[in-house]
């Protein structure tokens, strides 16, 4: 029981990374960022390129991903959705397609396979990344023992969690998120430079996703389209919680996690992705912005 | 001074604002005037860039601001209360005002002193939520967030509109004082015209999204005021 609830938790703190760049992104800018599941693949990838090709462990992998990926999605919000705000349908179809696109790089190593050159570490097929030794094996607490890796994962995504939390309410950048947030017309009249601040704010989110790719790099199999359904649950966490709430997101996240994890313990995972849905639809019925949307005026 | 000149203004594909020209003069009350649904609220909006587009000039001392983006045009000194107020109701107060602080010149970036001399009620609630005060107090807030921005022009769209009797007069008092003690440039949408006679130095007169009359005070008419304000 104690090992499920475990799990449950090491899961759902990886869909919380996710969803917390959801959350904001929407939330400040109104944008359905169907890319995002993307940077969650191109940080595992990026955990897969950095072993390969410079010889160095997942440690590092996590500031590399992070920057890596939030230079792509800084590069995504200038090249596409910044043409496109305010126009909600648009972006979800145009991120929709940066997604594919993105999926067809990595499996066609950007093109050069169809020149026979092969990119060790991309293509169509799967990667596996190895865990340092100090994150294998179990590690003992209060007489229960614990996957080292899991732990290491919540620690990371509390960590991160944190210093999301930190930008958000104690800095000059985040006042200005969230001030977009509840009201961008104001904000713009009161000298907040909206565009510079969401190109941030979307990079930082993209970040946190790259962070969460690297996490699933250690214990999953990294292929081109395995953020698929990590976007959807992404989104699931951001509906549940409520739009631009960041507590709402943290235990949404939690509360989804755990559903999942405690009915595919008693049944099935088939089951439990069933239950996980249920219970966002409940949700939806009963509170339809979610459980911790800000009052409006 | 701050002027604009063959200014037209659109909401998606309805045009608001056509052809307005108009000086306001530095340091002084210019009360904007007119029926409902003139343009009025239109006008501030423009000068703020806040509507869907506009073609024509706007010039603050000179500078153009016509192409600016609205961050730029609050930087250049422009300060903008609207009606409805929009603060920010789960902002504390001191969160509401420190959020117009950045149009303000870097290193400024704080409750203006002044604040808690005109609003004593602001400066010893400053951790309340914007969204538990009310009406009057969601005003003074309004412009003491416009005025953190430190301002030269401010922006006051119907200030006394929805609030308690007892608090307008305070309202119309701290405005007059922003003006006459702080030089404060003021352009006022105002339905009230005893206080914006009262207030005002100079009038313009809108009708159906024109600029149909404007001048000093001494100059609106009750002519004017029959022609273009009677309902």
């Amino acid at each position: 029981m104690v090992d499920t609830l475990f799990i449950g938790l090491s899961v759902g703190s990886v869909l919380l990374l996710v969803a917390l760049g959801l959350a904001i992104t929407y939330g400040a800018m109104g944008v359905i960022n169907m890319a995002h599941g993307e940077m969650v693949m191109l940080g595992a990838y990026t955990t897969v390129m950095t072993s390969t090709w410079l010889g160095l462990g997942i440690w590092w992998s996590l500031p590399i991903a992070f920057v890596v990926t939030a230079l792509v999605g800084l590069l995504i919000e200038r090249l596409i959705i910044r043409r496109l705000y305010g126009r909600l349908l648009d972006t979800l179809l145009a991120t929709w397609g940066v997604a594919i696109l993105i999926q067809q790089m990595i499996r066609l190593e950007f093109g050069l396979s169809f020149f026979g050159i092969h990119i060790q570490g991309l293509g169509p097929g799967l990667q596996n990344m190895s865990i340092p030794d100090v994150l294998a094996g179990t590690i003992n607490i209060f007489g229960a023992e614990f996957n080292k890796y899991r732990v290491f994962m919540i620690l990371v995504c509390a960590l991160m969690t944190g210093v999301t939390w930190f930008i958000m309410y104690k800095t000059s950048v985040g006042m200005q998120v969230r001030a977009i947030i509840r009201n961008a017309r104001m904000a713009a009249a009161c000298g907040i430079d909206v565009k510079r601040v969401n190109a941030l704010t979307f990079a930082f989110g993209s970040g946190l996703a790259g962070v969460a790719g690297v996490l699933m790099a250690g214990f999953k199999t990294v292929f081109p389209d395995m953020s698929t359904p990590m976007v959807v649950d992404g989104f699931l966490v951001v509906v549940v919680g409520g739009i631009g709430s960041l507590i709402g997101s943290i235990l949404a996240a939690g509360l989804l996690g755990q559903v999942n994890a405690l009915v595919a313990w008693g049944h099935n995972d088939v089951i439990a992705r069933a239950v996980v849905f249920a219970v966002v639809i409940l949700t939806i019925v009963l509170k339809p912005n979610g459980l911790f949307a800000y009052k409006r005026r | 001074m701050l002027s604009v000149a063959n200014i037209d203004s659109y909401y998606a594909r309805s045009q608001i604002l056509h052809r307005v020209t108009a000086d306001i003069p530095t340091g002084e009350i210019t009360a904007v005037l007119g029926r409902n649904g003139v343009g009025k609220t239109t006008f501030l909006k423009t000068i703020m860039g806040l509507t869907d587009r506009m073609s024509g000039q706007i010039t603050l001392d000179g500078k153009p601001l016509g192409t600016e983006p609205t961050f730029r045009r609050a930087r250049a000194g422009i300060a903008y209360v609207p009606q409805g107020r929009e603060i920010v109701p789960d902002f504390t107060v001191r969160e509401n005002i420190l959020m117009g602080a950045f149009a303000a010149p870097p290193g400024e970036r704080e409750v203006p002193p002044l604040v808690g001399e005109l609003f004593p009620y602001l400066r010893d609630n400053m951790n309340r939520h914007g969204g538990l005060l009310s009406g009057g107090q969601q005003q003074q807030l309004a412009i003491a967030r416009a005025l953190a921005a430190k301002p030269s022009i401010l922006l006051l769209d119907e200030p006394t509109e929805g609030i308690q009797p007892n608090i307008v007069e305070e309202i119309e008092n701290i405005i007059i004082r922003l003006n006459k003690e702080l030089g404060l440039t003021i352009i006022l949408v105002e339905q009230n015209l005893e206080f914006a006679r009262r207030a005002g130095d100079n009038f313009v007169m809108m009708e159906k999204g024109r600029i149909v009359a404007s001048g000093r005070m001494s100059d609106l008419t009750d002519d004017l005021i029959h022609r273009h304000l009677a309902v």
